[in-house]
């Protein structure tokens, strides 16, 4: 397909393209900017990292580039989102479920919980994203190496619960799991390792890093942990009251931080890593 | 030394659990004998492996589950046999943030309506001037300007909004102990320093303690007076310097896992070979549950599952068969 020249945006090499994003919202009387002209883009095969103000609009950027904003109240959405040069924002319904299906986009939420069925046990929910109309016992393979690559030791055990016998870091990787199972070319995952303990971490951001090379999966991860951006992400972006104040690589960033938020983040971060001081070894 | 607020002895949850095919029930130890005592006051952090049993506790300690085994006693009384009058104080008292704001918050009450249902139950203020009261616990979470968060849905605030709210509405009560699981997860570090900070003043003005759940090893090792690490249902090592002389091997291994922000680290880029463990494959229901994991494990440690002991002179408790020779190994020069 090619496309006109007056609906791309920017670069045509960019795997997502954003520009002058707004996102608002009406609450009661008064108008929540949560996204307030945004630039933002994704090459291929790229990782990029998003940090900023706990409710700086980082969920709800990603959100809107993926289109995934359920029933809300949203008062304006205005912009240009364009995936592989194509516009989402006004992609009809089907075509977006035929995107996503495609392997577009997957993505990680913030809170699990809300997003995995209920009634489902989970190795039958990621049997379903991995072929939505496939035979559900073939897969049974590819579920246990999903589960495994997610962190898990005992895949049939997690395979075979509920979500509700599962603790919340082991809820976060079964919707890790689910998302690989869609190979995406894009994956995005809102804090996506903040209920795992370290060394669980580690492994499922070594898969993650492992699929990004491998399969040239391009990654936006939004996180509180400079440690995560640091050893994950080429880019970073850093988000403050709806903006983003700062765009470098991540190497930049540490070193050079340009913005007054973005220093401080850097700072508080080392400053927390620098307890370790008195290292045991 | 302070008198235990709470005390747990010989604790466990059992779930059952329908098998896969048939109707077999199968038996899932969650937390499988846990003897642990909070002080008063104190600030005790609960570290370890995702799934080892931690949300678990935190839901026997508010009393929402009750143990299949193993009695958990508030200032000597045992939890079972509260009467009506203690049990009211004992909900007062023993407050909570949950690991899953989102599901923890009524997703139709408002922040205000949240907050001044909790004020009203306990009366804790005159309606005259409850508003800038509420006001007052929202700034002091750093929801600023709070009338602009009262309106507001669970689904209209971000993750981190929510989280704050949670932990708004378990303070206000100026409780004795909050029991927080994972309640800075979804806060910038700049947010969470301010909550860090909270805390600290909320302990120097009421004594408050605080048992708090969370993966993040840097801010425990800044504010808690002692850790338990948790593995597989156990406490496998507690004290009061576990993040600068781990004694149990899972402790390291916790502590190496680590990511440093440092955009030339290589942890995740190129990890280093893994080491097999020596046990790695060998099946034992009575031997070590780290043994599978565990570098340094020997003959016993198949053998013998390791109960939980005082090391050395210090106040640190672990439960491995070889802390004092790993622990000599690796002192620092
Ligand atoms: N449906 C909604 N209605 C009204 N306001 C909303 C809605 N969703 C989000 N907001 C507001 O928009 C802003 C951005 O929210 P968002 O969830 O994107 O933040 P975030 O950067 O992801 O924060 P966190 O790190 O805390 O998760 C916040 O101030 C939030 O309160
Ligand atoms: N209702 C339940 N039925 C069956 N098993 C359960 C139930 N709730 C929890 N479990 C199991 O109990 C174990 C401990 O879960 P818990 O939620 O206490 O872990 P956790 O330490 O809080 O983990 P995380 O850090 O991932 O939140 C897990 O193996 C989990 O699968
Ligand atoms: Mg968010
Ligand atoms: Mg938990």
């Amino acid at each position: 397909m090619t496309i006109p020249q007056s609906q791309q945006i920017g670069n045509v090499k960019h795997l997502v393209a954003v520009k002058n994003l707004k996102v608002h919202f009406q609450v009661t009387d008064r108008i929540v900017r949560a996204v307030d002209g945004v630039d933002f883009h994704v090459n291929p095969a790229e990782c990029v990292g998003i940090v900023g103000e706990s409710g700086s609009g980082k969920s709800t950027l990603v959100r809107a580039v993926s289109r995934l904003m359920p029933n809300l109240r949203v008062k304006e959405l205005s912009g240009d989102v364009q995936f592989e040069g194509r516009d989402v924002l006004k992609m009809s319904e089907g075509d977006l479920r035929e995107l996503r299906r495609s392997r577009g986009f997957s993505m990680i939420f913030q809170d699990p919980l809300g997003y995995l069925n209920p009634t489902h046990r989970v190795g039958r929910q990621i049997a379903e994203a991995l072929s939505p109309h496939g035979n559900v016992q073939s897969d049974s393979q590819r579920v246990q190496s999903l589960l495994e690559e997610a962190g898990f030791q005992e895949p049939n055990n997690v395979a075979r619960s509920f979500p509700h016998e599962l603790s919340g870091g082991m809820r976060q990787r079964v919707m890790i799991a689910i998302a690989l199972a869609r190979d995406p070319k894009l994956l995005f995952a809102d804090e996506p390792t903040t209920a795992l303990d370290s060394t669980v971490q580690l492994q499922v951001l070594q898969t993650l890093y492992r699929l990004h090379k491998e399969r040239n999966m391009a990654v936006v991860i939004i996180t509180h942990d400079l440690g995560v951006v640091a050893e994950l992400c080429d880019r970073v972006y850093v988000m403050q009251t709806g903006k983003v104040v700062e765009t470098a690589d991540s190497v930049d960033l540490f070193e050079r931080p340009k913005h007054t938020y973005s220093a401080r983040l850097v700072e508080l971060s080392a400053h927390r890593s620098s307890f370790r001081g008195a290292q045991y070894e | 030394m302070n008198e235990p607020i709470l005390s747990l002895k010989g604790v466990s949850q059992i779930y059952t659990k329908r098998s896969a095919k048939g109707w077999r029930r199968v038996p899932v130890r969650a937390v499988d004998g846990v003897d642990l005592d909070i002080r008063e006051g104190e600030t005790l952090a609960i570290v370890g492996e995702s799934g080892s049993g931690k949300s678990t506790l935190a839901k026997l300690l508010l009393m929402l589950n009750r143990p299949t085994q193993g009695q958990i006693a508030y200032r000597g009384l045992e939890l079972d046999k509260l009467n009506h009058e203690w049990r009211s104080q004992y909900r007062r008292q023993v407050q909570a943030v949950f690991q899953d704001p989102s599901s923890s918050l009524n997703p139709r009450m408002t922040v205000e309506e949240t907050l001044r249902h909790v004020a009203n139950r306990h009366s804790l203020v005159t309606k005259l001037n409850q508003r800038d009261f509420l006001a007052a616990q929202l700034a002091a979470v750093g929801l600023n300007p709070p009338e602009q968060y009262f309106s507001r849905y669970p689904h209209q605030l971000s993750g981190g909004q929510q989280q704050r709210i949670a932990i708004a509405r378990a303070i206000m009560l100026r409780p004795r102990v909050i029991i927080a699981d994972e309640p800075l997860s979804s806060l910038d570090v700049s947010v969470q320093a301010q909550i860090l900070q909270l805390m600290s003043d909320l302990r120097a003005t009421t004594n408050v303690g605080f048992v708090i759940i969370s993966h993040d090893l840097g801010a425990m090792q800044s504010i808690a007076d002692r850790s338990a690490v948790m593995y597989r249902g156990r406490v496998v090592e507690i004290g009061d310097a576990i993040y600068q002389s781990p004694a149990h091997p899972y402790t390291r291994l916790l502590l190496d896992a680590r990511l440093l922000p440092n955009p030339r680290g290589t942890r995740v880029r190129s990890p280093p070979p893994k080491q097999a463990a020596p046990f790695a494959s060998v099946e034992t229901t009575q031997g070590c549950r780290f043994l599978h994991r565990c570098p340094h494990a020997i003959e016993i440690c198949a053998a013998i599952d390791p109960q939980l002991r005082p090391l050395g002179l210090g106040a640190t408790q672990v439960a491995c068969h070889r802390a004092e020779e790993l622990s000599a190994a690796t002192t620092p020069v």
